[in-house]
């Protein structure tokens, strides 16, 4: 190859990046979003959501994956700091990115958190509200036992997000005077959830060998309200009409919904929404608004046999 | 044609630095950009510079990535645990040093084909790290601030445009791991023996130079320097999880690849090698800078170090 040809391939090269750099050049506000776990589903729903939105407002949005990167993700805000965009969008632990958030802080360019984590340096964060996705499930259960009966709690006080569910459903099951918690139990969650939840869960109906000695599982997460539904299953008190309730609605216990046995609720986050909402909130600051919430929730859904195909 | 072959990766990168000073006339040439470049690149740099030690004897490392992840849990478990900074920092590098050694002695003593060793240990530090982690990424309270401060801190070189700018710290680890393998690979006897094992094992071993003890030796190294950008990582991230140093691995070897095109015979050089990283975090800063889409960056790169090494090996034949 020659001098010439080698630097017409380069050439090429930066010929083609010129052209696809400055596509959207003439937008009004240049947006970012730096993300290093663009590969999980629930993150391209809030990035598609996310561009909808920026859409009609006409930003130039650019989304950067990191490909579970997280030091890149300090490297890629530098970047935008440098290119003084208008806003940043992060969908990581915020603890991890300080470097990245303060740099931004000192150009005075407001950061938002999608689903990332409450931190001082970002204006908002914008996710599901964890109390009010337990409160979901704990009411489904005082209402399906009539306000009566032995409840099973699974709950994990060691990560704050799953804490928070622990809180609520104490509360909602305290205020009923004839529910009972018979056990309150922090499975290992080292090979996932499910398979310690149900070996448990198995101790607990061994336990409690007489029909409706157990009435409900209020699972904080979805793995202990499955390895919950094993045990039950696998001592063949199916019948007995305990119900577990899970939060999360993983594609397995959205299975296990709608198949119709004793698993009967979880909650679903809305991605979308959560995308949609920080939207918004750039659009607001954008607009010059102060948001005074560190964090936005998005509302949640419950999901039952009826709807746990959608 | 040998002036093509050696210098046009070199035409090729000054050529970069004038399209993205052109093009981001505003942002890509300033001080404050560069001082970022030169952090974003610092522990690339780092481990890049030690692969080099490997690959100067015609050898590779694949198990860097794991090495540097398993050096930040260490440090960040044993700091969680409540001991002193140094203390971690100190037994995290001896783990990179001792990691090595058992690459080293695969490969030397054992005698198994690098690619095949580095690989399997390559597997094995990344389950020891997921063991000892318990899979968990270590952060928040965990890790003392002054751990993660180190990364954000540097020494102070004066104001531009009302920013007050940083000489980072983790730039000046990366240029004084630099130097110091600068001066073991082309100042000693110890770096001309381990080129001598590159141009030839059998030769270097009949002229008495000792192959199984150096390789032991320049595989130590090169682990030595993974951890010591594993934590460079950790410290940057103020965190450690068991696979954030994973992606290091294929760029330090794209790095020496692109600096190899360089060299007078095509052997790696540690100053090419510096060429070679800062090509990548180049390309990785402006693209950003201009909204290029980061899937299509990917590809750039990977056509770029198509384009340099080809046009070296292309010219190589023709001579």
């Amino acid at each position: 190859m020659s001098l010439n040809k080698s630097i017409l391939a380069i050439a090429g090269i930066l010929l083609a990046t010129t052209v696809l750099g400055t596509g959207a050049a003439f937008a009004q506000s240049k947006v970012a979003i730096v993300t290093p776990y663009m590969a999980q589903p629930g993150t391209q729903f809030y990035v598609e959501a996310f561009q909808a939105v920026a859409d009609e407002n006409d930003w130039e949005v650019n989304v950067i994956d990191t490909a579970g990167d997280v030091a890149a993700v300090i490297s890629r805000m530098e970047d935008l700091v440098v290119q003084n965009v208008d806003a940043i969008v992060i969908n990581v632990d915020p603890t991890q990115v300080t470097a990245g958030l303060q740099a931004a802080k000192d150009a005075g360019i407001p950061v938002f958190g999608m689903d990332a984590g409450a931190d001082p340096l970002l204006v908002t964060n914008v996710t599901s509200n964890g109390y009010a996705m337990a409160a979901e499930t704990s009411t489904y259960v005082a209402d399906r036992i009539k306000g009566e009966g032995n409840v099973v709690m699974f709950v994990f006080e060691a990560f704050p997000p799953v804490q928070v569910r622990g809180v609520v459903a104490d509360a909602v099951f305290g205020n009923y005077p004839d529910i009972k918690v018979l056990d309150r139990v922090t499975p290992d969650v080292a090979d996932g959830g499910i398979a310690d939840s149900r070996a448990k869960m198995e101790a607990i109906l061994a336990a409690n060998p007489e029909p409706g000695s157990i009435k409900a599982v209020w699972a904080a997460w979805d793995q202990p309200a499955l390895g919950a539904l094993q045990a039950i299953e696998d001592a063949g008190r199916s019948g007995e009409g305990i119900v577990i309730t899970g939060i999360d609605a993983n594609p397995q216990a959205r299975e296990a919904i709608a198949a119709g046995g004793n698993f009967e609720a979880s909650v679903a986050q809305d991605f979308s929404g959560i995308g949609a909402a920080t939207a918004d909130a750039v659009a607001r600051v954008l607009a010059g608004e102060e948001i005074l919430q560190s964090v936005t929730y998005v509302p949640t859904k419950l999901i039952t046999k009826a709807n746990a195909t959608e | 044609m040998v002036f093509i072959r050696r210098y046009g990766t070199l035409i090729g990168f000054v050529a970069i630095l004038v399209f993205f000073s052109v093009m981001l006339p505003g942002t890509f040439p300033t001080a404050r950009n560069w001082l970022n470049i030169t952090q974003q690149t610092s522990m690339l740099m780092v481990v890049a510079a030690g692969m080099t030690i490997v690959m100067v004897m015609g050898d590779f490392d694949l198990s860097v990535g794991s090495a540097a992840s398993l050096a930040g849990i260490v440090a960040a478990l044993m700091m969680a645990a409540g001991q002193p900074i140094w203390a971690a920092v100190a037994v995290a590098l001896v783990v990179g040093l001792l990691g090595g050694a058992f690459n080293g002695a695969m490969v030397s003593l054992v005698g198994i084909l690098p690619f095949i060793a580095t690989l399997a240990t390559m597997t094995m530090f990344s389950g020891i790290a997921f063991v000892v982690s318990g899979g968990k990424t270590i952060s928040g309270r965990a890790i003392p601030e002054d751990f993660g401060n180190f990364a954000r801190a540097g020494i102070p070189l004066g104001e531009w445009g009302g920013v007050a700018i940083n000489l980072p710290n983790l730039s000046i680890i990366a240029i004084v791991v630099i130097l110091a393998v600068w001066i073991l690979l082309e100042q000693t006897t110890f770096g001309r023996r381990l080129y001598a094992i590159g141009g030839n094992m059998e030769a270097a071993h009949l002229s008495g130079i000792a192959v199984k003890r150096l390789r032991l030796i320049a595989f130590s190294l090169t682990g030595l320097a993974a951890a010591a950008g594993g934590l460079m990582y950790a410290s940057r991230v103020a965190s450690a999880n068991p696979v954030q140093g994973s992606g290091l691995m294929l760029n330090a070897i794209a790095a020496v690849f692109l600096g190899t095109t360089m060299s007078r015979h095509g052997e790696p050089r540690i100053l090419a090698t510096v060429v070679g990283v800062i090509v990548l975090g180049v390309l990785d800063n402006g693209l950003t800078q201009m909204s290029v889409d980061s899937y299509i960056r990917q590809v750039l790169v990977g056509a770029l170090i198509l384009v340099a090494v080809g046009a070296g090996s292309i010219g190589q034949k023709r001579r």
